[in-house]
């Protein structure tokens, strides 16, 4: 039989003999819609909540202090790891913020796949954000068909780098690689069939009358309080705050393409809802624009820039000089100049921000990354109060938290 | 003789770097007369230690006692209504100080401020949670991070690390794998101190393998029981899936040829 | 009625199988395997993939609990901080035996690209690890292959857990 350890039994879950008449409970940090690794120690008065505590740090692994012990190329495939479920938003942030460090233009061919790779990111992010959220709120349906789309969106992926959910797609400088044949075509079939499957889960969720029950008129943020917390993404436009970085301070090719965005004012999970979706379907539209700049484009996929890049493989293997440089910048690594840099990029779940500090080493004094579910996180304790235990999870789905990126 | 490393700073350092190598710094010009960044530093008026414009963000220095009122004038005066990011630099070890930040935004003409400013160890600092409810998390991570004490904080509090946690990690002085008690933490807290020597010291080589040890490894087609010496060689053990065929390549080719 | 063509007559009269009380609890045991929705970090998305439409787990006969107490396994699917730490050892208690675990991923198998603080440096200081599944994060595929292999190792197993070596790791 199993020896009994220090643990004792945890019996402050459930707290009954208190003065005030509320119940404390503990929600997570396992729990299966808590999105992770979310705790929350709720006071209820009946089935309403009183207050609402987040406890966060159940998947704090130090990223920013790893930050300042690698070389800038060496931590790129940490921020995989940051917002999991839309790696490559986090990898062009990271990379676009020591892009900005050390005044680096990238090529076009380069701009329109990482462009390409971020609203196909966004894609499969929104998916997943539908999927969880359904499943959530108890529609079981949804979640495997938007995981079956979601499976093709990460098939494109697969095909151009070979990871599923770690892609590490985006170098600092440009990509690696040029897509593969046939996959413009792909992707074209898949972005054409897109906006059908956003309509069928439409049609199985808008007009339903428990998702609208469930949904409607929870989880109301004023957009005095959206600001105030700092929310973005969807958050701030669910309130009716028009503001997305991708229009309002435009990156990479997003200034000369046509898409809208999509704003609510209903302030409630509905409405956010409603984006999503509808943010799916202008990323549908932003790729086939991509699809259409990618064959003018002319095949320089990395930017010149011999102090800080290392040069193609062709080079490296024909010049000395290519191949001493690299030698460089791969066993010291790159040394950007002095001076700190805060880059603001649209990822799927809001404001992702990176904050580099440079002293000017190889190794990156201070690097901050700012994650918008953090803060989304700092809401719950606010949004919560006032609402019923079972509006919680509903409430926890609408943030489109993820863990990786709030504890980093 | 030991290598020396610093105590005040642990972190990795480069280990060669060019004696004539002269750091260039990211271009910095002043702020341009009549822009909307100058009625920004006028409206702050002497509180403004320092400013200038970087990437295409205004950056204000400011003395550590003016954080309050500086981001009130800023949200209330100029439109940054939101703070998207607050959080600190490590540099005690070369001046005793850290460096604070706010990074705000003014969602009207999408323009961001950094306010920066430097306080010395051991003082506390001013809240902005009145001001900005996001600083409500931010700060509690700075203090977490750095052990910069807030002043009227609604609480206080670790945010990221558990309650009984020593140190705070984001110190240059704080290692990157962790001092003794963090290394211990896990085991401590579960098991107690006795079990210490049961389990052992962390492994940090991740690469590492131990071909004996049949407690955490095992080798496909080589199950054997859990624990089991074998240092003197183990015995094969087939394993049958359909579809599989399992090829020793050591042995010889029929196998090989059969699978062909 | 169906003609059947056992005549049962001639096999003394009755349907008979023979087999061991070991082979027919670990059959049971290893064919419904119930996992617990431990996700978490990355491989949690993965763990989902693998429940999900295309990859189907069902059809293994792995449905996800999220309670400890109505499974079997537990697949700790992602990096496994020092804070989270008390509570994983928690749930593992929690679970009703006979009981497997899955360490899905190189956090969770050694620590893996987090050298760090905060990291637990492999969740088998934590609770005994029954398949070590290495990637980075795995594919589904991977995860059902350690499910197979998880099943086999069921198998062979004896039936009365007290005699299964083990027991030793589980003292601490």
């Amino acid at each position: 039989m199993q020896v009994t350890n220090k643990l004792s039994p945890f019996f402050e879950n459930l707290n009954f003999e208190r003065d005030d008449n509320t119940m404390v409970i503990n929600f997570g940090p396992q729990h299966p819609s808590a999105h992770g690794q979310l705790r929350l120690v709720l006071e209820l008065d009946g089935e309403e909540v009183v207050k609402a505590l987040p406890d966060i740090g159940y998947l704090h692994r130090g990223i920013e202090k790893m930050a300042e012990n690698m070389t800038y190329n060496e931590f790129l495939p940490t921020t995989d790891r940051l917002d999991y479920i839309a790696s490559t938003a986090n990898n062009y942030a990271y990379a676009l913020s020591v892009e900005r460090l050390i005044g680096l233009e990238v090529p076009r061919r380069a701009q329109v796949i990482r462009t390409m790779l971020l609203e196909l990111n966004r894609i499969i992010s929104h998916l997943f954000f539908i999927a969880t959220h359904a499943l959530d709120v108890g529609a079981m349906s949804v979640f495997l068909y938007a995981f079956r789309e979601r499976e093709f969106a990460m098939d494109l992926m697969e095909d151009y780098c070979g990871a599923r959910l770690t892609h590490s797609a985006v170098r600092i400088g440009g990509v690696p690689l040029d897509l593969p044949d046939g996959w413009i075509e792909n992707m074209i079939t898949y972005t054409q069939k897109l906006p059908e499957n956003v309509k069928m889960y439409e049609d199985l969720l808008t007009e339903n009358r428990i998702w609208k029950m469930r949904l409607e008129d929870v989880g109301t943020i004023s957009a005095e309080n959206a600001m105030s917390w700092g929310c973005s993404g969807v958050m701030l436009r669910g309130s009716g705050i028009k503001y997305d970085i991708r229009k309002e301070e435009p990156y990479e090719l997003y200034s000369e393409l046509n898409f809208d965005i999509p704003v609510s004012n209903s302030c409630d999970s509905l409405g956010r809802y409603k984006l999503y979706m509808e943010e799916m379907r202008q990323s549908a539209r932003i790729i086939e624009q991509l699809v259409l700049m990618y064959p003018k484009t002319e095949p320089k996929l990395m930017a010149h820039s011999p102090q800080y890049i290392s040069a193609s493989k062709e080079e490296m293997m024909t010049q000395n000089y290519a191949l001493m440089q690299h030698f460089v910048l791969v066993t010291q690594g790159m040394r950007p100049p002095k001076g700190d840099v805060y880059v603001p990029t649209e990822s799927p779940k809001g404001e992702l921000g990176f904050y580099i500090k440079s002293e000017g080493e190889p190794y990156a004094y201070r690097l901050k990354c700012r994650a918008p579910s953090f803060y989304h996180t700092g809401l719950l304790q606010e949004l919560l109060v006032g609402t019923y235990i079972a509006d919680v999870v509903t409430i926890i789905g609408t943030t489109n938290i993820v863990f990786g990126e709030v504890d980093r | 003789m030991r290598k020396y490393v610093p105590k005040d700073n642990v972190q990795k350092k480069s280990y060669y770097t060019d004696r004539f190598w002269v750091a260039p710094r990211v271009p910095q010009s002043d702020v341009e007369e009549g822009s909307h960044f100058a009625s920004v530093v006028d409206a702050l008026g002497d509180r403004v230690l320092c400013a200038y414009i970087s990437l295409g963000q205004l950056i204000v220095t400011i003395k550590h006692q003016d954080n309050y009122s500086t981001l009130e004038t800023l949200k209330d005066e100029c439109g940054y209504k939101v703070c998207t990011e607050l959080s600190a630099v490590d540099y005690l070890a070369q001046d005793g100080e850290f460096e604070i930040f706010y990074q705000m935004l003014n969602l009207d003409d999408a323009l961001r401020v950094r306010v920066v400013c430097r306080i010395p160890d051991g003082e506390a600092i001013e809240t902005t949670v009145p001001l900005f409810k996001s600083a409500n998390f931010a700060e509690r991570e700075m203090y977490d991070m750095f052990g910069i004490k807030i002043n009227n904080h609604p609480f206080h509090k670790r945010i990221i690390m558990p309650d009984d946690w020593e140190g705070h990690p984001l110190l240059k002085t704080y290692p990157l794998q962790g001092d003794e008690f963090a290394s211990w933490y896990e085991v401590d807290k579960i098991f107690g101190k006795e079990y210490r020597d049961v389990i052992g010291p962390e492994n940090r080589d991740a690469s590492r393998i131990d071909r004996y040890d049949t407690k955490r490894f095992s080798r496909v087609g080589y199950e054997v029981d859990f624990d089991a010496d074998i240092s003197k060689g183990e015995s094969k053990t087939p394993i049958e899936y359909s579809q599989t065929v399992l090829v020793d390549y050591t042995t010889g080719t029929e196998q090989l040829d059969e699978r062909r | 009625m169906a003609q059947h063509k056992v005549d049962f007559a001639s096999n003394a009269g009755l349907p008979i199988a023979l087999t061991s009380v070991d082979k027919l609890l670990n059959w049971g045991r290893s064919n419904s395997l119930w996992p617990l929705t431990y996700g978490l970090a990355c491989c949690a998305i993965e763990m989902m993939a693998s429940g999900g439409s295309r990859y189907d787990f069902d059809r293994m006969g792995t449905i996800f609990r999220a309670s400890p107490r109505q499974s079997d396994v537990m697949i700790l699917a992602g990096t496994l901080s020092k804070k989270h730490s008390e509570f994983a050892r928690r749930l593992y208690d929690q679970m009703t035996e006979p009981k497997w675990v899955i360490s899905m991923g190189s956090c969770a198998n050694t620590g893996g690209m987090f050298n760090t603080y905060a990291t637990v440096q492999g969740v088998d200081r934590i609770v005994p690890v029954d398949i070590y599944l290495p990637g980075c994060a795995p594919r589904p595929e991977t995860l059902q292959y350690a499910l197979m292999m998880l099943q086999k190792k069921i198998r062979s197993e004896s039936a009365n857990m007290n005699n299964n070596k083990k027991q030793d790791l589980r003292l601490i």
